[in-house]
């Protein structure tokens, strides 16, 4: 048994493992972090499969970008342990455990039956070498065989970012500008911030952490005079 | 077994993908789910590459690097619709959310 078995061996069962953590785990956060495990060991397979750039693409993108938003997600939706998500349901686990073992069974035969093979394509690890390796390898194939996934892809990217900023947006119109005016709030006129409760029941600042009263300019753009009324002006401080 | 074949690769595959959907299918929590199915996108991306390493063909690890962009796309929907989910009901339990309007 050569020494890359043994490593491959070593990555599948820590990998393997550190899935079934993110399945079993009790605490969101330490799914979280077996998960992070998880992606980690399958870019080190990704290396023995020499695709470098995906291995390095993986550790990047799911490790440092989807596990921080999927952590910072839970910091936010305030998780509290609920007994309820693990007991209760046991016909409902049972049948997520066969169907899943039966799958498994009809995967594993239809692996072990494989008769197809394809023609050997033309990157022997001679002509990736050739072309400069993994990285322009890969770029030389994304960028003349599919010149137009790649446009879809980035069009794809932007829409999920407008549907996030959309989702993320608060519901209602006094939400929205009630939010607007906490941001303001916070920029313009209040040297604390707004930590500490609304502006009138703040000792009112001092001289000297207000702006100069001969600077005046518009302070905020608000369609009707009513939207921002309390605002404090540069100078003075409003007093509810 | 004394060198490595794809189906070693295809076999850790099928284990990653199997997990990640018995956890869709047990789990209640939307965030554990959202990571299951993170997992079931890994297992693929495991069988993709470990097939282009049979063909000698880059056309795999395309497709991988595809699946990871929209992983990417879909991560952030799935998560701001997890927290606008969470900001309108007050839940993360997939079990409360059953209806599709108030």
């Amino acid at each position: 048994m050569s020494i890359q078995v043994l490593v491959f061996y070593l990555l599948a069962i820590v990998s393997i493992g550190a899935a079934a953590g993110v399945v079993l785990a009790r605490n969101p956060v330490h799914s979280a972090i077996a998960l992070m495990v998880t992606f980690i060991n399958v870019a080190a397979i990704y290396v023995m499969l020499r695709a470098e750039f995906l291995a390095v693409a993986q550790v990047i993108v799911y490790t440092g970008a989807i596990l921080v938003l999927v952590v910072f997600v839970l910091m936010l939706v305030q998780q509290q342990d609920l007994p309820e998500f693990h007991g209760g349901r046991p016909l409902r686990i049972a049948t997520g455990f066969v169907l899943g073992i039966l799958l498994l069974a009809e995967v594993l035969a239809a692996i072990l039956t494989r008769s197809l093979r394809g023609q050997p394509g033309p990157w022997t690890p001679d002509a990736v070498a050739a072309v400069g390796g993994n990285i322009q390898a890969i770029g030389r194939e994304l960028y003349s065989a599919y010149t137009l996934p790649i446009q879809v892809t980035a069009i794809v990217l932007l829409m999920a970012t407008i549907g996030a900023i959309f989702l993320a947006r608060p519901e209602t119109l006094a939400e929205r500008i009630a939010a607007a005016r906490r941001i303001f709030t916070i920029s313009l006129g209040h040297p604390k911030g707004t930590d500490l409760g609304p502006i009138g029941e703040l000792p009112a600042p001092s001289q000297a952490e207000l702006k100069p009263a001969s600077f005046t300019r518009p302070l905020i753009l608000a369609k009707s005079a009513d939207e921002f009324t309390e605002q404090p002006a540069w100078g003075e401080v409003v007093r509810r | 077994m004394t060198h490595l074949t794809t189906a070693h690769f295809l076999f850790l595959s099928a284990a990653l993908f199997i997990i990640g959907m018995v956890g869709v299918l047990t789990r209640r929590n939307v965030l554990v789910i959202f990571m299951s199915i993170e997992l079931m996108l890994n297992a693929v991306n495991v069988s993709f590459i470990g097939f282009a390493w049979e063909q000698q063909a880059l056309t795999g690890q395309v497709f991988a690097l595809f699946i990871i962009a929209l992983a990417a796309a879909e991560a952030v929907i799935g998560l701001g619709i997890i927290v606008a989910l969470s900001r309108r009901l007050d839940t993360v339990d997939i079990d409360e959310v059953r209806q599709l309007r108030e």
